[in-house]
C-alpha cells in the first residue's frame, strides 16, 4: 500500500524534464526515490567518491558546484543549482566520478535516484533521455564561465568586450543645438576637455558630430567663419548603435567605417557616446587602428604586422569570453580587409587599376573563408571570376591575370595564410575563369557527381566576393541556387558523401580516437555540420554561405524545428571554441602557424568540456540522421 | 454472526487468515534498538482522528513514511483511511479534508490495522507528540485486532528541544519546528503529508545529533528522556 503524496507528484511535475514525462514514468521514478537531507556546507557528491551512485533533484535549498580552475588560487563556486534542478547528469551518463564537488549552499533536501534506476529511466522515458543528453546550452554557459576564469590572469583588469554599451557610457553626452556658433562649440570643447560635440534637435535626436580631428580639416585649414552655425561644419554621417549593443559591435563598427566615435541612441534620442578611447580601455590592441593600418598599408611588411596584430587581438578577445560566432566574424572581417588590401596593392603594382580588366575582376573567397568561419590557421582558398573585355578572349585575360594572382597568393602566404596544398588558389589556371566558364564547370560537377566533383563542390560552392566586381559572384550564386535545388540526384550524392564522415562516438557513448589518441576537431567535428548545412541550403535555394545562416534560413523549407537548429548551432559553436582555444594555446606556446593543427586529445579536456564535446558530436549525429532521412539513405 | 454482533462485540472476531497474519507479524524478530541511525529503518507516522479526545475519538487515517539509512524512501510509504460507521462532524472534516464518502468507503478497520503492522514490521516508530499518535493507534489495534500494541517510539517533540536548547522555550508545535528549518508542507493535516514533514524534521535531527556525536538510536532516546525531565522540572 505504498503511497506517494499528491504534493510530491505536484512538485516534481512542475519542473523540467518531469513536466514532459508520462505520469507512469514519473510515478515509477518517485517510488524508487529517496529523500536526503544535507545541512548547509555538507558535501553531497565529490570526485573522490568514485563513479556517481545517484541522480539528484533538489526539493528545497541550494547546491553549489565547485571546481578547481587551473591557475586559480582557490576553489571557485562556478555553478549554483536551485530547487527543481537535477545533477550531476554528465558524470552519471558517462558513469564517471563528478569533476566538481557539490555542496549544500543552504539546508537542502534532495530527491535521489540510484544510478541503476537512472539508467532504466533513461531507457523508459524519451523526454527524460532528451533532457539528460541535450542540455548543451546550459552546459555551454558553464563552460564559458570556466574559460573566462582560466583566462582571467591575462585580462582581469580589462572590462569585457562582451559588456553592453550602456555599461561603458561614462557620462551624459555634452550636446549643443545645431545653430550654436562654431566658436562657442570650440570654447565648450576646450573648457570641458572633450574630444567631440554632438548637435541634437529639440527632441534630443542627433544631427551631426564634430570631433577634434575634424577641427584641422574642416575649420582651421579652410579658415571657416567661426560665427556660422556649427551644423554647417559637422559630419552628418553618424555611426549609431542602441545601448543594448555590445562593446565589440562598437569596435567592429569603428574598424569597418574608420570612425572614432559611436553614438548610443535609444528611441531616437542620444543617450551616450562611446569613443575609441573608451574601448581602448577594454582592449589593448586598438581595433580601428588595425583597420586603418590595413587600409592605408603600402608595403607587405606593414600588412604582416597587421596580420600579427589580428592574431593578438583574437587572443585578447578569447580571453574576454567573446562568443565564437562574433570572434570568427571579427577574424573574418579583418582577414577580408587584409586580403582586399593585398589584392588592391598588387593590382596597383601591375598597373591594372582603372583598366577594363580590373573593372571585370572579382576575387573570391572559398571554403571556410567563404563561409566567414576562418580560424587562426586557415589555408588560402581563393579563385577569380572575370568578365571578358571586348576584343579579348578568355585565354588572353587569363594570361594577364595569372601572374598577378600568383603574386597575391605569395603575399598572402607571407601574411600568415599558408598556400593551399591542393592548389585551390586563383593562380591555378583551373580556378581563374570567366563567369561562363564557371557555370560550365559547376554544371559539369552537378551532372557528373564523381568523388572529385563532390569534393570540389564542397569547397567552391561556399564562394563569396571579396574584392572587385561583386555582381559577377552574385550572378553565379543566383544561377547556382536555381540549378542545384533542381538537381536531386546531385544533392543525394552530396548527402551520401557527407554521411561517410561519421562523428567519432563509440557505442558506449565514448570517443573513438585514432592511434595517436586524438580527435580532429575540424574533420570530425565541424565538417558534418558544414556539409549538412551546405546541402540543406542548396536544396532550399538559400544563397548564404555561412553555416549558421544556412541552417537558420533553410529551416522553414526543410521542415526543421527551431529547437533542433539551435541545438546544432550551439554544438557547432562549441566545437569552434575548442578549436580556437587549441590554436590559441599552440600559438602562445610559440608554434609557428604551419604547425597549428586541429587535433586534440579528449582525455586532456576537463570533464565539462569533454561532456559537451560528446554532446556536440551527438548533435552532429542527429543532424546526419536528419540528412539521411531527407535523402532516404 | 451478523454484522451487529460483530460491531458491538468487545473482542473483534478475526478471520483465520487475519489471525494468521497477526501471528506472523508478532513473531517477526525484534530489531536491535541500539544500532546506528543511518544504518536502520524507522517509520515516521502521523494520524488524523475525529477529534482530540484520546478516549472517545476515532482513528480516521494513518500516514507513514520510512526513513531507511538516513533517507526517506518515498516508495516505502503508507496511507490508509479507516472505514467509519458515521462520518465525523463538519469542522473535523474541514481540518483533515477526508470527506463523508471517503470515510464511509474506507478500508475495513481490521484490514487497515493489519496492513499498517505489516508495513511497519518491527521498525521503531517516530512521531511528533507521540502520546497522541501512540494512544490512537493502540486503541485502534485493541478495538479492531484485539491486540495490545506495544512498540518503541521516539518523540521529536522532545528530541528537537533537546538538540536546540535556545529554541526550546519558544517552539512547541510541529509547525514551529518545520517553519524554523524551512521545511515546506503543501497540505497540513493530511496524515501522509504531515508524516513526510515530520520525517524531514527527523533527518534534521539526525544531522544535528551527529554533530554532537550522537549517532545511535539509544542516544536519541536519551536526549528525549533528558528533555522530558527538563520539561517536568521547569
Amino acid at each position: 500500500m505504498s503511497a506517494i503524496h499528491p504534493s510530491e507528484l505536484a512538485f516534481i511535475s512542475r519542473h523540467a524534464p518531469f513536466d514532459h514525462m508520462e505520469l507512469v514514468h514519473v510515478l515509477w521514478m518517485l517510488e524508487r526515490m529517496h529523500l536526503g537531507y544535507y545541512a548547509e556546507g555538507e558535501v553531497i557528491v565529490t570526485p573522490e567518491q568514485g563513479a556517481v551512485d545517484r541522480f539528484l533533484v533538489i526539493k528545497q535549498g541550494m547546491v553549489h558546484g565547485e571546481q578547481n580552475v587551473a591557475h586559480a588560487s582557490e576553489a571557485d563556486t562556478w555553478l549554483e543549482l536551485a530547487e527543481g534542478e537535477c545533477f550531476p547528469l554528465g558524470a552519471l551518463l558517462a558513469k564517471r566520478p563528478v569533476a566538481s564537488t557539490y555542496r549544500a549552499g543552504s539546508d537542502t533536501f534532495c530527491y535521489e535516484l540510484a544510478a541503476a534506476d537512472f539508467s532504466v529511466l533513461i531507457g523508459l522515458s524519451g523526454p527524460f533521455r532528451d533532457f539528460c543528453t541535450r542540455r548543451i546550452a546550459n552546459l555551454l554557459e558553464h563552460s564559458k564561465q570556466v574559460i573566462q576564469a582560466q583566462y582571467s590572469n591575462s585580462s582581469v583588469e580589462q572590462q569585457s568586450l562582451a559588456s553592453p554599451l550602456s555599461a561603458i557610457i561614462r557620462r551624459t553626452p555634452v550636446t549643443c543645438s545645431p545653430q550654436t556658433t562654431v566658436r562657442t562649440v570650440l570654447e565648450v570643447m576646450h573648457e570641458q576637455r572633450i574630444g567631440s560635440m554632438v548637435a541634437v534637435d529639440g527632441d534630443g535626436r542627433p544631427l551631426g558630430i564634430l570631433t577634434l580631428h575634424d577641427v584641422l580639416e574642416r575649420i582651421a585649414l579652410p579658415q571657416t567663419d567661426l560665427t556660422q552655425a556649427v551644423i554647417n561644419v559637422m559630419s552628418a554621417h553618424l555611426s549609431i548603435l542602441p545601448p543594448q549593443a555590445l562593446a565589440h559591435e562598437a569596435a567592429l563598427l569603428m574598424a569597418k567605417q574608420g570612425f572614432r566615435h559611436v553614438l548610443v541612441v535609444e528611441n531616437e534620442r542620444l543617450v551616450g557616446l562611446v569613443s575609441e578611447k573608451d574601448l581602448f580601455a577594454l582592449q589593448r590592441v586598438g581595433l580601428r587602428q588595425i583597420g586603418s593600418t590595413i587600409r592605408y598599408a603600402e608595403t607587405t611588411e606593414v600588412l604582416q604586422q597587421a596580420a600579427a596584430d589580428i592574431r593578438k587581438m583574437a587572443h585578447n578577445m578569447m580571453a574576454q569570453g567573446v562568443a565564437p560566432e562574433q570572434l570568427t566574424q571579427f577574424i573574418s572581417a579583418f582577414n577580408d580587409l587584409l586580403t582586399a588590401r593585398v589584392v588592391e596593392l598588387e593590382c596597383k603594382a601591375s598597373g591594372l587599376l582603372g583598366t577594363a580588366l580590373h573593372d571585370g575582376l572579382c576575387w573570391m573567397a572559398l571554403g571556410s573563408e567563404g563561409r566567414f568561419e576562418q580560424t587562426l590557421n586557415t589555408d588560402q582558398d581563393n579563385a577569380i571570376i572575370f568578365a571578358v573585355p571586348e576584343g579579348m578572349d578568355e585565354e588572353q585575360v587569363r594570361t594577364q591575370l595569372l601572374p598577378l594572382a600568383k603574386r597575391i597568393n605569395d603575399t598572402l602566404a607571407l601574411c600568415g595564410f599558408p598556400l593551399c596544398k591542393g592548389g585551390i588558389m586563383a593562380s591555378n589556371p583551373k580556378w581563374c575563369l570567366s563567369l561562363e566558364e564557371w557555370k560550365h564547370t559547376f554544371s559539369g560537377w552537378i551532372s557528373g557527381g564523381s568523388p572529385e566533383a563532390l569534393l570540389h563542390a564542397s569547397i567552391f560552392f561556399d564562394f563569396r566576393a571579396l574584392y572587385g566586381a561583386p555582381h559577377l559572384a552574385e550572378d553565379l550564386r543566383l544561377w547556382l541556387a536555381r540549378v542545384a535545388s533542381d538537381s536531386n540526384l546531385f544533392l543525394h550524392l552530396m548527402a551520401e558523401n557527407a554521411l561517410r564522415n561519421r562523428p567519432p562516438l563509440g557505442l558506449v557513448r565514448d570517443f573513438v580516437v585514432g592511434k595517436e589518441n586524438t580527435l580532429d576537431l575540424k574533420v570530425n567535428g565541424i565538417t558534418p555540420f558544414v556539409d549538412a548545412a551546405r546541402i540543406f541550403s542548396l536544396a532550399a535555394g538559400v544563397t548564404q554561405t555561412n553555416t549558421i545562416q544556412r541552417l537558420r534560413l533553410s529551416a522553414a523549407k526543410m521542415n526543421l524545428h527551431a529547437s533542433e537548429i539551435d541545438a546544432w548551432i550551439d554544438a557547432l559553436l562549441f566545437i569552434q571554441v575548442l578549436r580556437l582555444r587549441h590554436h590559441d594555446e599552440a600559438s602562445t606556446r610559440g608554434l609557428c602557424e604551419d604547425a597549428l593543427d586541429n587535433r586534440i586529445d579528449p582525455e586532456k579536456l576537463n570533464e565539462l568540456d569533454r561532456r559537451i564535446l560528446k554532446e556536440a558530436f551527438r548533435q552532429a549525429r542527429k543532424l546526419q540522421a536528419r540528412l539521411a532521412l531527407e535523402y532516404h539513405l | 454472526m451478523n454484522w451487529l454482533t460483530r460491531w458491538f462485540d468487545r473482542r473483534p472476531q478475526l478471520s483465520l487468515a487475519q489471525q494468521e497474519r497477526l501471528t506472523i507479524w508478532q513473531e517477526l524478530p525484534r530489531v536491535v534498538l541500539n544500532s546506528p541511525v543511518v544504518e536502520s529503518r524507522y517509520v515516521v507516522v502521523d494520524v488524523e482522528t475525529s477529534g482530540l479526545n484520546l478516549l472517545e475519538d476515532k482513528l480516521i487515517s494513518i500516514g507513514a513514511v520510512a526513513v531507511v539509512n538516513g533517507k526517506i524512501a518515498l516508495g516505502d510509504s503508507f496511507y490508509v483511511v479507516l472505514q467509519q460507521r458515521a462520518a465525523s462532524e463538519k469542522g473535523n472534516i474541514l481540518l483533515h479534508g477526508i470527506g463523508t464518502a471517503e470515510q464511509l468507503e474506507g478500508a475495513l478497520p481490521a484490514e487497515a490495522s493489519l496492513a499498517f503492522l505489516e508495513y511497519l514490521g518491527k521498525s521503531p516508530l517516530i512521531a511528533f507528540h507521540v502520546t497522541f499518535d501512540e494512544t490512537m493507534i493502540r486503541r485502534a489495534m485493541g478495538t479492531y485486532l484485539g491486540y495490545s500494541f506495544k512498540h518503541s517510539w521516539l518523540d521529536l517533540a522532545y528530541v528537537m528541544p533537546g538538540l536546540n536548547p535556545p529554541l526550546a522555550r519558544r517552539y512547541r508545535a510541529l509547525d514551529d519546528w518545520i517553519g524554523h528549518f524551512g521545511i515546506r508542507i503543501d497540505v497540513r493535516h493530511n496524515a501522509l503529508a504531515d508524516a513526510l514533514a515530520t520525517a524531514q524534521l527527523f533527518q534534521v535531527a539526525i544531522s544535528q545529533a551527529a554533530q554532537k556525536n550522537v549517532t545511535h538510536f539509544a542516544g536519541l532516546r536519551d536526549l528525549e528522556k533528558a528533555q522530558r525531565w527538563v520539561n517536568s522540572v521547569s
